[in-house]
């Protein structure tokens, strides 16, 4: 009884002076509140805009007919295209792409119109530059909608011709196709790509801010300037008071990144808030239980930056946002599932954009939770065996240089 | 001026980081690692197989003949047929299909009697890629039977067939990309993320050195090795660095166009000069921002931010002149953007470099930036005070 006494005692205290600690040390807090609160605000307006719109193009005309200009203007009238121009050849227009005036070469070659009035094929080519996706695609669209558009009216048209009494038909509407994007309606880039940043923005605050403290942990006193050192009698009770701590502070800008967020930005919310937090939960003790590893690992409070930084990239690529996640190989595919960020955005997009409800992530919910169990024990593992040997350490050798110092005033 | 000094900081800048493996990690480590990750992960250029299920609510021949149709493309992974809208939605949002394709009720009867039925699809657009790629075998799809069924309505209406080519696909745009015509996903990810890391890591690196000096109390007897000159402690210090992201960025060359085959239409040359010259931008720019905030801890922040920034604002994937006008001008203040457009322009679009001048030259802007800054090094290296 007086063991659990001195255990919760230790959780409370460890809470309290931790506290003190993050709130009196601006590189943690940086990390806590400026990049949870600002970043997805910077990245939201980077991608807000959504469509990639109005792509210049440059016509190559060797037809010169009404039909050919035709073709021309209804490209033109696309959303995701715009007309800059006629030029007189290939070369010129190549020219024109060469100085990243046009991302596109539309082609017209002689007899184009008489093809199609003979009801052959008219054929054309649209060169396009090749260095963004987003504008590729834009012209893919494009010319998909113009070749049905332009296609039904010459159908109507021939139809009549070669079969007068077949007017009754509207070549038309014989088959409507639809086509509905879910999830992300308007197909944009930002509603794409921000539902996931969020959470992977959450797990790296978080992982930063630990790590920064426990780089500084492993230093000296007279390095760091302070005693970073906050212990409870038991290993777990210094973990969880030290959890309780984070958790706190991350509550706040985490309903910011999940909520108010993809609100003001008009983001996809199909989910339901107090599921979606329910869903995290798992995963918050999984990253927790990370942060307590690489704090052993991290020695310096400033080489957090060259460790964590750039794994968030490696992240990217695991989660399956880039890279759908059934598509990697096994080795890739291993890491990911050991990586709590890719179970929670691949849970959290289906809720929060395709409106899942809590029991329809529940795979992935399992997984978090046995990533929370295996991250959990790790961190234990790390912080009794690794971090607690170097802080004692440390403890003595800083007494022993005191009591040297005391000796010699002596 | 002596060369002693100089030759003494050179050894001192290798054997810094060969006493380091943070610096290992950081430097080869995390590159070469992305550099696997993205060869192994992209390989086959696109993800083929995207899990898909079909509604077939007719049930037909002609729907099934749909269905097989769909089942024998090469890009979609059929999971074979559901009943109702609501089992497919719910897949969908189970994750275990990525689209739908819905083939209504009495599709076959009404198609026969020209009351036009529909044929939708559905594609979960929150995954971009393979959503992406479903839309593509969707659209054919549902355009290849809609050609054979109007093949049908004009031959039932005395439309002799040969004319007919021509009244199913009347006018054609074949769309050609230049340079990537497969359309290889790598590609992309290839040349941009790597110079992307390779600038992040720089940044980092190059300000976490220079603070050292400053944490570990060294910077006075740097700049005494130096004979009291800042430039000739910064160059014989950070040379050792120069040279190994340099060996680092001709090896992801070869490694892009050599190893991957990736399309690499222009000079070599060029593009070896590119990635010098980007090495020591990256370097310069890190001197300045070490200069102007002298606190290791915030520079670093800043390095970090700027650097996992410029993935998004070197319009690697979202272009910038779509971006908000106030947020344009903040696309051109990093290496990694010139470094993109170069690539763009020689390796990938074979053009010649007059077209690139003025990339080549935004490199060399960067050179001056530690001249503006150094002043404020100096002083700082005299006096060194470290805030944790």
């Amino acid at each position: 009884m007086n063991k659990f006494k001195t255990f919760l005692l230790g959780i409370y205290d460890v809470y309290l002076r931790e506290f003190k600690l993050v709130v009196h040390d601006l590189g943690i807090i940086i990390f806590f509140a400026f990049l949870p609160l600002a970043y997805p605000v910077i990245y939201s307006l980077i991608y807000n805009p959504e469509l990639v719109k109005e792509v210049p193009f440059v016509v190559v005309d060797h037809d010169r007919t009404s039909g050919s200009r035709e073709l021309v203007r209804t490209l033109d009238a696309c959303d995701e295209a715009w007309l800059l121009g006629y030029a007189s050849d290939l070369n010129e227009a190549r020219k024109a792409m060469d100085s990243h005036d046009v991302y596109a070469i539309l082609e017209i070659p002689e007899g184009f119109s008489r093809d199609v009035e003979n009801g052959e094929v008219g054929k054309t080519v649209l060169f396009t530059d090749m260095s963004l996706l987003l504008r590729y695609r834009g012209f893919l669209v494009a010319t998909t909608g113009v070749m049905q558009a332009l296609g039904a009216e010459v159908q109507t048209r021939a139809i009549d011709r070669v079969a007068p009494l077949a007017e009754t038909i509207a070549v038309d509407n014989i088959m409507p196709i639809n086509n509905v994007s879910l999830g992300d309606p308007q197909s944009g880039f930002a509603s794409f790509i921000m539902i996931g940043v969020l959470i992977l923005i959450l797990q790296q605050s978080l992982l930063l801010a630990m790590g920064m403290a426990g780089g500084a942990r492993h230093e000296k006193a007279s390095v760091v300037g302070y005693n970073p050192h906050n212990n409870a009698r038991y290993v777990p009770a210094t973990m969880i008071g030290q959890s309780l701590c984070y958790l706190s502070i991350i509550v706040l800008p985490g309903i910011w990144l999940i909520h108010y967020v993809p609100m003001i930005f008009e983001f996809p919310m199909q989910g339901v808030l107090w599921q979606e937090l329910l869903f995290l939960v798992p995963f918050l003790i999984a990253v927790l239980g990370m942060g307590f590893v690489i704090q052993a690992l991290v020695t310096e409070r400033e080489a957090i930056f060259l460790v964590w930084v750039v794994t968030t990239l490696f992240f990217l690529f695991l989660c399956g946002m880039i890279w759908p996640r059934y598509a990697l190989p096994p080795f890739w595919k291993a890491v990911s599932d050991a990586i709590p960020v890719s179970w929670a955005i691949e849970g959290f997009i289906r809720m929060n954009s395709n409106g899942a409800q809590l029991w329809q992530v529940s795979h992935e919910y399992i997984m978090l939770w046995i990533n929370a169990a295996g991250w959990g024990i790790a961190g234990y593992v790390m912080q009794r065996w690794v971090m607690l040997p170097s802080v004692i350490k440390l403890i003595k050798k800083g007494k022993s240089q005191q009591q040297v110092s005391i000796a010699e005033k002596n | 001026m002596s060369n002693k000094g100089f030759k003494a900081i050179w050894v001192r800048g290798w054997l810094q980081i060969a006493r380091r493996p943070l610096l290992w990690i950081a430097m080869l480590v995390f590159p070469l690692a992305l550099m696997l990750l993205i060869s192994t992960v992209l390989e086959n250029g696109l993800p083929t197989k995207v899990p898909a299920v079909v509604i077939d609510k007719d049930g037909t021949a002609l729907s099934r003949e749909v269905t097989q149709t769909l089942g024998g493309m090469q890009m979609v992974d059929l999971k074979g047929t559901v009943n109702s809208y609501t089992d497919a939605r719910q897949m969908l949002q189970e994750g275990k299909v990525y689209g739908f394709f819905l083939i209504p009720e009495n599709f076959e009867a009404d198609l026969m009697a020209g009351r036009g039925p529909a044929l939708s699809f559905y594609t979960n657009m929150s995954y971009f890629v393979p959503g992406s790629m479903l839309y593509r075998t969707f659209a054919s799809t549902a355009i290849y039977t809609k050609a054979g069924t109007v093949l049908g309505v004009a031959q039932s209406v005395g439309v002799n067939p040969d004319e007919a080519e021509g009244l199913v696909q009347p006018v054609s745009i074949s769309v050609r990309g230049i340079g990537n015509p497969t359309l290889n996903y790598g590609v992309y990810i290839g040349n941009s993320f790597i110079p992307g890391v390779l600038q992040l890591m720089i940044l980092m690196v190059t300000i976490f050195t220079l603070g050292e000096e400053v944490k570990k109390h060294t910077s006075r007897r740097l700049l005494q090795m130096a004979d009291g000159s800042l430039l000739r402690a910064l160059v014989a210090k950070l040379l050792p660095q120069t040279i190994i992201w340099t060996v680092l960025a001709f090896f992801m060359l070869s490694w892009l166009y050599r190893y991957m085959h990736y399309p690499m239409n222009g000079d070599w040359f060029w593009m070896c000069l590119s990635e010098l010259m980007y090495v020591l931008a990256c370097q310069s720019l890190a001197i300045f921002i070490y200069g102007i905030v002298p606190n290791m801890r915030f520079s670093l922040s800043i390095a970090a931010l700027l650097g996992i920034l410029s993935f998004s604002l070197s319009g690697y994937s979202f272009p910038p002149e779509r971006m908000y006008p106030a947020l344009q001008p903040f696309c051109w203040i990093f290496p990694a953007r010139y470094n993109f457009l170069i690539y763009a322009d020689i390796a990938l679009g074979g053009r010649h470099v007059y077209y690139s001048r003025v990339w080549f030259a935004a490199y060399c802007v960067f050179y001056f930036l530690p001249f503006i800054v150094a002043p404020l090094i100096k002083k700082h290296y005299r006096k060194p005070v470290y805030t944790p």
